[in-house]
């Protein structure tokens, strides 16, 4: 397993490598002048050619990339053009509250989903199934900026139990994390629901049920870890898509994480974090997809990842 | 393995308690003294190498004082210079210093700290070879700056240049303790300002807010307010409905779709402001089509501004009057052209267009409010009088990149652009558009606008210290721009702010700055 886990960060190497070249790249052949455009209309002709410097715009690409390159590896993402700061002190003041959103968001998600799944799959067309699907469907099918402005609406206008924005207490995290959480949820309760009906179908539940087993266990011990492989695909996956849907809640939120840096810094076109945030969320994908296959040789030990033996 | 995944779950979950629980830790419902406002967009920085944002300002004016204060009247009040009046020969202003003050960090405030402030944002003196401010042309009059005595600095410029109080009353020429700025480490900019303000720095937790408390020491009295907390709230909606829950007491930038809506809301008040920016369509007067100043007047009076204010802006902003906004000294009112078909159409048909024409029509898409569904209704108002404008769009990089080119290198009939005279001063307006020295790529006259007069009385009213004569000068030289119409004059931008009617004495700035060192909360 731990040479497995060393192969796979080993070509995740040059995944990154090709993601900082495609970063690299964009951000280059936008049209126009970046110096131009991060200077603005006012700016004196002696400034743009100042940006024009800092950015090493006048070197050939592969110029500007070995110096990009060897300054990434000496862990240098360069300075935001807009605020001066380091690019490694905004992305690692921003990241950890993205994480603890998304990572909020996923154990509701998980909470919820998994329960709900579980429950509607034994109680199959039951007025609970129908209207926990019913419920999945409409969460599936919301988009997050509009659920995160009707949960403003109510919990913070009318009722008054929680602030709509900013971050500081737990209370704050309530509602981001909710709205994040509930697409996920939606999707997880789904998949667990005919992930577990498709196992309960199997004969070997049929065995456990005639040796006389209690419906508890057959449900949790011999159904639901069988059932949870293709929840935990489903989970890797989303977590991906959480940091994504972090950008649009962190901006209705405005909590201050990484998505809603990478918005602020698009629209001040400010391309050294543009490019240091991207290339930390691939890292961070990569990462995450190592997890999931993990966790898959834990699920079901008829995955091995050892060696080519099979057990 | 199943113990190992349960102690990550659970070493995940108290890492994400401890993160969240490092904020401020308290609620942002505000009581007693202690105002809460919340901004769009987050400042930059507040360094005066690298300011050049409204937000910036509005933050740093609390904490750091200019030299001169630009009052939002457009008048220029004494504030860490008491007086400055030009020498005999007008190639040097002497600034007499408030006498007394002290930074926050208990540095005095004197001659020594100005010049170095000053030689700081031009990249002069101590600082020669060093990047000059974003915005140091303010000062590329300034030759050098002169100690005379502890209270006394003698600014002297290379040609008299009657702007320069102005100048030196821009938000991003603010006074920061020399010490402070000694401090920082190469590379850094300025995070944490030690000026003179009557509020101090206390914290900024970026992407959250800005935290000042009261200087109780500060030289114009203590204010109210105990504190003021700047919130970044970039959604619009979002800061609506902290405003309505309470979270906060006044919000910046609110949404024309929302303004009905809190106008009707009891406890809540909207302010409408001008601000300092005009929105304008340029002709390429190189153009053969746009020779004639009858096609070029016809234009305008094909534009119903009133239209597009009322529907676009939901009555956001006017139309404007005057090539520069009513806040800026030297302001005239010369219009608006008013809507008029029948004689848009006789001027086309004197000019020898009575079928109208073909040009083609150049606009940014989202650099300002609305600008592409503003070019379209302006499409379709040309359209009437027969002139077929067909658009083109670019990024806005590219498109500042067509646009300001020489003559020779245009490719359009006419562009949108529009320009913030930040400096409150007829001169920034003016002279960088319409001086004919200043035709791309020296300056911004993109419309390529030459005229002899107008040449003379911008060159005039910078050489002439006395502000009334000024005044006298800009308005003959607006008479002249306006009738001569290079541009389609469409109309000045507005601002419009909401605060709970408890909070009294905010300053709403034509700058899209909003002041509190005069609030209080009843």
């Amino acid at each position: 397993m731990y040479g497995y886990v060393i192969r796979r960060l080993l070509l995740a190497v040059p995944v990154l490598i090709g993601v900082s070249i495609l970063v690299f790249a964009i951000i280059r052949f936008i049209p126009g002048d970046p110096a131009r455009a991060i200077a603005g209309v006012h700016a004196s002709t002696e400034y743009i050619e100042q940006v024009r410097k800092e950015l090493l715009l006048d070197e050939g690409l592969h110029v500007q990339y070995y110096v990009y390159i060897t300054n990434l590896l000496q862990g240098d993402l360069g300075r935001s053009t807009f605020t001066g700061r380091p690019v490694t002190v905004e992305l690692f003041n921003r990241f950890p509250n993205t994480i603890v959103l998304s990572a909020s968001a996923m154990l509701i998600a998980t909470i919820v989903g998994l329960s709900a799944g579980i429950i509607s799959a034994t109680r199959r067309y039951s007025l609970f199934d129908n209207a926990s699907m019913l419920g999945a469907l409409v969460g599936v099918a919301a988009p997050v900026f509009w659920l995160g402005v009707m949960f403003q609406i109510l919990f913070s206008v009318n009722l008054g139990w929680l602030p709509s924005g900013g971050m500081g207490t737990w209370k704050h995290l309530i509602l981001p994390a909710l709205t994040l959480g509930l697409a996920t949820a939606a999707l997880i309760a789904r998949i667990t629901r005919s992930s577990m009906l498709e196992v309960l179908r199997q004969d070997y539940i049929t065995t456990a049920r005639s040796k006389g087993l209690v419906e508890r266990v057959v449900i949790y011990k011999h159904a639901f870890k069988n059932a949870l492989i293709p929840v935990v695909t489903v989970m890797g996956l989303q977590f991906g898509t959480l940091l994504g849907g972090a950008v649009l809640v962190e901006t209705v939120f405005s909590w201050p994480g990484i998505g809603r840096l990478m918005v602020d810094s698009i629209l001040a076109r400010d391309y050294p974090v543009v490019q240091g945030a991207v290339l930390l969320l691939a890292v961070f994908f990569v990462l995450i997809n190592l997890v999931v296959d993990v966790i898959y040789a834990f699920l079901d030990p008829r995955i091995s990842y050892g060696s080519r033996e099979v057990d | 393995m199943k113990k190992y995944l349960a102690l990550l779950v659970v070493s995940a979950l108290l890492f994400s308690v401890l993160i969240v629980g490092c904020g401020p830790g308290e609620e942002a419902v505000a009581e007693g003294q202690d105002l809460v406002i919340a901004m769009g967009a987050e400042p930059e920085n507040l360094d005066p190498l690298k300011m050049m944002s409204a937000p910036a300002a509005t933050v740093a004016e609390h904490v750091v004082e200019n030299l001169i204060y630009l009052a939002e009247d457009g008048t220029l009040k004494p504030a860490l210079a008491e007086s400055w009046e030009p020498a005999e020969d007008g190639l040097s202003w002497f600034l007499k210093l408030r006498q007394g003050v002290s930074f926050h960090d208990g540095e005095p405030f004197n001659a020594e700290a100005v010049k170095y402030n000053l030689d700081r944002f031009m990249a002069k003196g101590d600082f020669e070879g060093g990047d000059a401010a974003v915005f140091a042309f303010l000062l590329g009059r300034v030759t050098e700056v002169e100690v005379v005595d502890e209270y006394t600095v003698q600014i002297h410029l290379d040609d008299i240049f009657a702007p320069i109080a102005s100048h030196l009353s821009h938000s991003f020429i603010g006074m920061h303790s020399p010490a402070s700025l000694e401090a920082l480490a190469a590379g850094d900019y300025v995070e944490a300002p030690i000026g003179t303000g009557p509020f101090k720095y206390v914290s900024w937790d970026r992407g959250e807010q800005f935290y000042m408390e009261k200087n109780a020491d500060y030289w114009g009295g203590a204010p109210t307010l105990d504190s003021v907390t700047f919130k970044f709230v970039p959604e619009a909606g979002s800061r609506v409905i902290m405003l309505e829950t309470g979270e906060v007491h006044a919000i910046m930038a609110v949404p024309p779709t929302e303004i009905d809506r809190l106008e009707a809301e009891a406890g809540i008040d909207v302010v409408f402001q001008n601000s300092v920016r005009v929105i304008y369509i340029g002709y390429n007067l190189e153009d053969d089509l746009f020779k004639d100043v009858r096609v070029r007047q016809a234009l305008n009076y094909a534009i119903n501004k009133e239209a597009i204010i009322a529907t676009i802006f939901q009555g956001v902003g006017e139309p404007s009057s005057a090539p520069i906004v009513p806040a800026i000294f030297g302001y005239t009112e010369a219009g608006p052209y008013e809507y008029d078909l029948e004689k848009a159409k006789d001027l086309l048909a004197q000019a020898g267009h009575a079928d109208g024409f073909d040009m083609e029509l150049f606009h940014p898409t989202g650099r300002y409010p609305q600008d592409a569904t503003v070019i379209e209704a302006v499409q379709a108002m040309l359209a009437d009088i027969g002139v077929n404008a067909s658009l083109t769009t670019y990024d806005w990089g590219t498109y500042l990149d067509t646009v300001i080119v020489p003559p020779d290198q245009a490719e359009h009939d006419a562009y949108m652009l529009g320009w913030g005279t930040v400096t409150l001063d007829a001169d920034y307006g003016l002279y960088a558009l319409f001086h004919s020295s200043q035709w791309p790529p020296a300056g911004n006259n993109v419309s390529y606008y030459a005229n002899d007069e107008v040449d003379a009385l911008l060159d005039e009213a910078r050489v002439t210290p006395d502000r009334t004569v000024r005044e006298g000068l800009y308005r003959d030289a607006i008479d002249i721009v306006w009738n001569d119409a290079p541009w389609i004059f469409l109309h000045n931008e507005g601002q419009v702010n909401a605060v709970r009617s408890n909070v009294k004495g905010l300053i709403h700035h034509p700058l899209e700055n909003l002041s509190a060192w005069d609030a209080y909360i009843q």
